[in-house]
């Protein structure tokens, strides 16, 4: 893979990628910040001034959907947001990320509230929805509703709870922050979290592309080797036609994610590209699981542990609110039918 | 009437512009030109009359709004695909009527592009484009709907003379069209796939006989069309006899990704209108803004994002020289399902209307009524949903059929 020069395209990561997730498999976490760091993934969209490729987000998406389809144990979709988001205030901090010194990660629900207190500022709140948090060195937190800090893990009055959640994967945990005094240099301005938040839908949807991918190649192969009534599952037109559905989910998302990355994409595409997956995702992985059969209720079978990871990374972007936002916004913006045309 | 006669002077200019510049003007002219009756998202809309549609699309063809990939030799504008989906967008903007030559401009047309002689180019494109021939396409029959490979038309040749006997079924528009693209069997039963060719066939030709069928939106645009001993010449023979199939297959694999690629731009024209009109009533706006139907409105957008997403990846796809194969299906069955959806909520939405009835909402049932009864017919033809799934399964994952 060229990693400088003109020409290269998102594509080529996706084999780099596979590559470092796959031997990633039993390394500790840490060990897999500094692995993934030394193949350059997790500054692929950070600023080079911090040792990243400064590459657009279109870059990452086959980084994160390579995690997701190898079911990576590291909060990938983190590093890489952080990596950039921190890159101009607390440059020290991007660089520690994209290297794998530092493990970071992002409280993806709540918010917490700041005051100011001299040179410092006073986190109370509880947080939740972040990966990794328990062996993390730092994480990023909202503040009220825009705002964001980085909040280190040894700060005084910090509990984090145990992990929680269907994820087995990137395990997910609630953090109480009670009176944590940080630096006020470590706030970041009221537009961060919209932006984040923004980026983060792409990747999102990346990772459960990933997911889905991996779902749909196991029931293909699963319905293609297992014999019932004597033929291949996949004789049957039940099962052909749920796994061609499951395709269609598959290719929905593939294009949305394509299209939010594009050009002229806006706010727009990239919710629907988070919406799609949201909404085909799940569906996809738990038709693989049925597909699959009784093997499919096993924990041994890994379609589980896909479903889990999908159905955490809707919850993370909450679809149902997402969703309730986009149509809300939509209808807000059309103005009543008059007896004209609306054409246009 | 107010359709214009004369070549407007936005086409002249329009030969010379392209990208943005090209949307701009095809925009103007649309917008310019469109008769405010034709527009069924407005309380003056009155469907037009056959005429009307004929001379509406002839004027669109002279402003460079068909035949736009077509080569200039054949009366085509010899543009990009890129800019055949800009003209698209625009024309999927405008709550305007359906094309009544959409078989002629998108399935005939571009099959004698593929397999047409020199002169069946130069004597049927230009008259599809100018709307002298309007054309229907007979490929259903009682017998072979979904499984077309079993065909009984069957065509026997006599030197430069066929003849054809046989019937075919759900001809769309076959009542108004002057042709038929007819796929007629040469061969025995038993060959299913071979031994099929194509023929344009006049539909006002002796022992041609047609029956309207009326649907289950009380119009009686489908048809049944009997072929009693009638007499085709070679001439109006597309491609070697045995081609038929192949060269059937190969334009109905593009034409599923690129018909009507307004689609998305409509469906989008659509949903804005409910909306305007749900704005326009203080029960319908409350509604609206309610959680519930928010996030029924966000789907449909998701819905119409993803199509989008699946027109411009079949574009770029053609664009970039790849073979586009089954890919179409994929696109088909979320536009028709998806369009279902939205139907289905429009007419729930509507129904939930303060009494009496605003002018607004009056013109919003109108259509949308119609549209669900239309969207019906949108999973059964050009390929039901099976059979689009079974194309699915066959082509794109390739699954296994054997024991």
């Amino acid at each position: 893979m060229t990693l400088t020069g003109d020409g290269l395209q998102p594509s080529e990561f996706a084999v780099t990628a596979a590559r470092a997730v796959a031997d990633c498999a039993a390394l500790s976490l840490r060990e897999q910040a500094r692995h993934l760091a030394n193949d350059g993934l997790l500054g692929v969209i950070a600023a080079q001034d911090v040792g990243g490729l400064d590459l657009p987000l279109a870059f990452a998406v086959p980084v994160v959907a390579a995690a997701g389809s190898g079911l990576l144990g590291f909060p990938l979709m983190e590093a890489l947001l952080l990596g950039r988001t921190l890159q101009e205030s607390m440059a020290r901090a991007a660089e520690a990320v994209v290297s794998g010194e530092m493990l970071a990660t992002i409280a993806w629900q709540g918010s917490v509230g700041a005051e100011r207190e001299g040179e410092s500022v006073v986190l109370n709140g509880w947080v939740a929805r972040a990966a990794c948090a328990s062996e993390a060195d730092c994480f990023l937190v909202r503040i009220g509703t825009g705002a964001a800090a980085l909040v280190s893990m040894d700060s005084e009055g910090i509990v984090v709870e145990e992990a929680a959640g269907l994820d087995l994967t990137v395990p997910e945990h609630a953090v109480r922050l009670q009176g944590v005094t940080i630096p006020a240099g470590s706030v970041l301005p009221e537009s961060t979290w919209g932006h984040l938040c923004s980026d983060a839908n792409v990747l999102r949807a990346a990772a459960i592309l990933g997911s889905a991918e991996a779902c749909l190649a196991m029931a293909q192969e699963h319905a293609s080797t297992r014999r019932q009534f004597g033929r291949a599952l996949s004789y049957n037109q039940a099962i052909r036609h749920a796994l061609a559905r499951q395709k269609l989910g598959l290719e929905g998302i593939r294009h949305a994610i394509t299209r939010s990355v594009g050009g002229e994409a806006g706010a727009l595409q990239r919710d629907a590209a988070f919406l799609a997956a949201g909404v085909y995702g799940s569906a996809i992985s738990e038709g693989a699981l049925q597909i699959h059969g009784g093997m499919g209720f096993t924990w041994d079978v890994p379609v589980h542990r896909h479903l889990r990871r999908v159905r955490a990374l809707q919850a993370q972007g909450d679809v149902s609110a997402a969703l309730a936002a986009l149509g809300r916004r939509y209808v807000g913006a059309i103005a009543p039918a008059s007896d004209a045309a609306v054409s246009g | 009437m107010t359709v214009i006669e004369t070549e407007p002077p936005e086409a002249a200019a329009a030969a010379d512009l392209s990208g943005e510049a090209y949307r701009v003007a095809m925009r103007r002219w649309l917008r310019a030109n469109l008769p405010a009756s034709f527009c069924s998202d407005g309380g003056a809309f009155l469907p037009p009359t056959l005429p009307q549609s004929i001379a509406w699309e002839a004027a669109m063809y002279r402003a460079g709004l068909a035949g736009i990939t077509w080569p200039q030799a054949y009366g085509g504008h010899g543009r990009t695909l890129r800019e055949h989906l800009i003209a698209n967008q625009e024309i999927g903007t405008l709550a305007m009527p359906e094309s009544v030559n959409s078989i002629g401009k998108e399935l005939a047309g571009p099959i004698i592009l593929a397999v047409g002689t020199e002169e069946q180019k130069r004597r049927f494109l230009p008259a599809i484009l100018e709307m002298r021939d309007v054309w229907c396409q007979g490929f259903s029959e009682p017998e072979a709907g979904s499984d077309l490979a079993s065909l009984r038309t069957r065509a026997t040749r006599n030197g430069d003379t066929w003849r054809i006997n046989g019937q075919k079924i759900w001809t769309s528009g076959a009542y108004r069209a002057q042709r038929c693209l007819v796929l007629a069997r040469t061969g025995p039963l038993e060959d299913r796939h071979r031994g099929l060719a194509m023929f344009a066939v006049r539909l006002d030709a002796k022992g041609v006989r047609v029956r309207p069928i009326r649907s289950i939106d009380g119009r009686e645009r489908f048809c049944e069309v009997f072929f009693d001993d009638v007499e085709v010449l070679q001439s109006d023979s597309l491609g070697a006899p045995d081609e038929g199939w192949t060269a059937a297959i190969r334009v109905l694999e593009i034409e599923r990704a690129t018909n009507r690629m307004y689609r998305a731009w409509r469906f989008e024209n659509e949903l804005r209108h409910l909306i305007s009109a749900c704005n326009s009533d203080p029960v319908l706006a409350q509604l609206v803004a309610d959680r519930h139907y928010a996030v029924k409105v966000g789907e449909i957008i998701v819905d119409i994002e993803v199509l989008k997403a699946h027109v411009e990846t079949a574009v770029d796809a053609l664009v970039n020289g790849d073979r586009i194969g089954a890919r179409g299906s994929l696109a088909k069955l979320h536009w028709s399902e998806a369009h279902q959806r939205f139907a289905a909520l429009a007419l729930e939405l509507l129904a939930q209307a303060s009494l009496p009835l605003l002018p607004a909402v009056q013109v919003a049932r109108r259509r949308f009524e119609a549209i669900y009864l239309q969207a019906r017919a949108e999973t059964i033809y050009a390929g039901t949903t099976e059979i689009q799934l079974g194309i699915i399964a066959d082509r794109i994952l390739q699954l296994s059929r054997g024991k």
